[in-house]
């Protein structure tokens, strides 16, 4: 049976953050100096905004990342009245992992409430740092975490983990998908029975399936219902897809899994039972076809039918 | 009214997605929206719908925070061709972001970056809002951030140079009062003194926000309501450049929109307070060619609409 997910869920790329956990240590006051018609330091554009970078997205602490910077922090830095430059410059340093943990946990809220605050956090260091963002949203940020998390050797339990987060990631793209309108519930079975083999299904933009060693679809709806996530082993098929702006997830089984992946894959129906018989020896069933397209249909998998 | 004859919207509210349902439900009496434009380039998901629907009934303004106006990597053109497109389907009245960085090197880091003010920045930042503004066929309208640190390679002060940026690239600003007050928090100047500064004739909007005190620097956190010294300096930008689009920021911890939409209206004390013959500088920087675009306003929305 289908679970649905309306979604709710705010993906906004808003840049303030808040400051905390920054270390203010011992200040000595200066007074502030501002702005001369003579600069004290002869930084180019270009050279200050890669080390503020290096130093504002250091993995370790401000200090750190000072040390390790190819310039000085008060060569570049100005004290104010109650802040050295390394404290000043640390702003930014800690809002820019805030940041980051922040979007991460909005799009993977079941993963990082099963991991925990810390582990979570940790996971999200070691991820920006190979994976910093290069886009001007940060919607894809994550793309690239279920394939991390499955050769990270911080974690316990990566399959596990790898799975629920490949099903998060699906959610987020199908959020994010083109809208189209799908094909009425009855267009699959008013195909013209000599045109049925020769014919191609579009699916709508917003579908993407999933295929787990785990069963992360009641993982997930647990931590959507706030049960405890208990992980179970077993194969599961989801596809994920959006109807009237709303994300929805709908298991499968395996053959129906395989079947609508020919589909999606561009196949033919006619090639796609062809397909299905290589990988299990037997022909789908009339009433099976019959279920599938029904279900899918009804759904509002398919944009489109084209008919050679 | 600026020089670019863009209209005052009266007061608007950052259109937010935990508001979605209240406002398309409830259609509220607001002037108009602000959206962040980079959170509906890149969906056709049902943010990108609710914003076509608003647009439907209210006028939109895009503001961006990804386009690194003051960046040294090269201007992204795919971002801009989005950015093109998203306010041609929502037929944005301008197109905000701010005077800022977001990463080099291909990374985004983002957040707004300071820059330091100085004569190469001034030069870099002037080339690059030209060429944006020309690809979008519209002002780039730039506005203020708030900073925490400052350079030792500047020589001028930020207000300076969001005067000689507007005036070398004509492009438009956006005044954030409540940027004005972190940062003169932060660096220790007369917020009274940047606002009498800015040329009045280039402010297309003002921005109004809260913040979160930490006794040694203020974060512009946008999670509260506008503390009395920030309305104050709104009430002096309102009395040196008239009305003008006002909208009230609230990005954390947001409350109903009820809430939000009142602290914004507040504003509606301090409009109509322009003190005749203050809107021009004592210098005779707003006496210089009045306009470099005599459009009015209705021409100048459907010349843009059309693009």
């Amino acid at each position: 049976m289908p679970l649905s997910d309306a979604e709710t869920g705010s993906r906004e790329s808003g840049v303030g953050g808040r400051s905390k956990n920054l270390d203010l240590r011992p200040t000595i006051f200066s007074d502030p100096r501002p702005p001369t018609p003579d600069p004290r330091s002869e930084v180019v554009l270009g050279a200050l905004q890669e080390w503020m970078q290096s130093v504002v997205t250091h993995h370790g602490d401000v200090y750190e990342a000072a040390e390790e910077a190819s310039i000085g922090v008060e060569t570049v830095i100005l004290p104010s009245a109650t802040l050295q430059p390394i404290q000043r410059v640390g702003i930014y340093h800690s809002m820019y992992m805030l940041r980051m943990i922040e979007a991460l946990g909005v799009d993977y809220g079941a993963l990082a409430n099963i991991l925990g605050e810390e582990t979570f956090e940790e996971l999200v260091r070691a991820y920006v740092l190979r994976f910093p963002s290069r886009s001007y949203t940060l919607n894809r940020l994550g793309d690239a975490l279920p394939e991390f998390i499955a050769t990270s050797k911080l974690l316990k339990g990566r399959v596990f983990l790898r799975d629920l987060a490949s099903l998060e990631l699906a959610m987020t793209q199908v959020f994010d998908e083109a809208e189209t309108e799908p094909l009425p519930g009855d267009a699959v079975s008013s195909i013209a029975p000599e045109q049925i083999a020769g014919a191609r299904i579009v699916p709508i933009p917003a579908l993407r399936l999933v295929s787990a060693d785990y069963d992360v679809n009641e993982a997930f709806q647990a931590w959507r219902e706030e049960r405890a996530i208990k992980p179970r082993r077993g194969k599961t098929w989801i596809a994920v897809h959006r109807r009237d702006y709303g994300v929805f997830r709908m298991t499968l089984t395996r053959e129906a899994f395989a079947f609508l992946g020919f589909l999606i894959a561009g196949e033919t129906i006619g090639s796609a039972i062809t397909m299905f018989h290589r990988r299990f020896r037997r022909l789908p069933e009339q009433n099976e076809l019959f279920t599938w397209f029904r279900d899918w249909s009804a759904a509002g998998l398919f944009a489109a039918i084209e008919v050679d | 009214m600026n020089r670019f004859n863009f209209p005052d919207l009266g007061i608007g509210v950052g259109l937010r997605t935990v508001h979605f349902k209240h406002i398309l439900g409830s259609q509220p009496d607001v002037d108009w929206f602000e959206a962040l434009s980079e959170n509906y380039m890149d969906t056709g998901g049902r943010p990108r719908y609710v914003l076509e629907k608003v647009a439907e009934r209210y006028p939109i303004v895009l503001h961006g925070v990804s386009l690194s106006i003051g960046g040294t990597d090269p201007l992204d053109f795919d971002y801009l061709r989005k950015l093109k497109a998203l306010a041609r389907s929502v037929n944005a009245r301008w197109i905000s972001d701010h005077l800022c960085w977001t990463g080099v090197s291909g990374r985004n880091v983002h957040d707004l970056l300071p820059m330091p003010y100085n004569a190469e920045s001034l030069r870099h930042t002037a080339e690059r809002v030209k060429i944006v503004s020309d690809f979008l066929e519209t002002p780039l309208v730039v506005e203020n951030p708030s900073s925490y640190v400052e350079f030792t390679t500047s020589t001028m002060t930020e207000w300076d140079f969001l005067a000689e940026l507007a005036a070398e690239s004509d492009c438009g600003l956006l005044l954030d009062v409540n940027n004005i007050y972190v940062s003169s928090f932060n660096h220790s100047f007369d917020p009274n003194v940047y606002v009498d500064a800015i040329p009045a004739d280039r402010v297309v909007q003002v921005h109004l926000a809260g913040h979160q005190n930490h006794g040694t620097h203020i974060i512009d956190t946008h999670n509260d309501f506008v503390i009395d010294e920030v309305w104050s300096l709104y009430g002096r930008a309102c009395a040196r450049i008239g009305d003008v689009s006002t909208l009230m920021e609230w990005d954390a911890d947001i409350p109903d929109f009820e809430t939000v939409h009142a602290e914004a209206r507040k504003a509606e004390a301090f409009r109509g307070s322009r003190e005749s013959g203050v809107g021009g500088r004592s210098d005779g920087l707003d006496q210089r060619e009045p306009t470099t675009d005599n459009r009015q306003p209705d021409e100048a929305e459907v010349a843009y609409a059309a693009v």
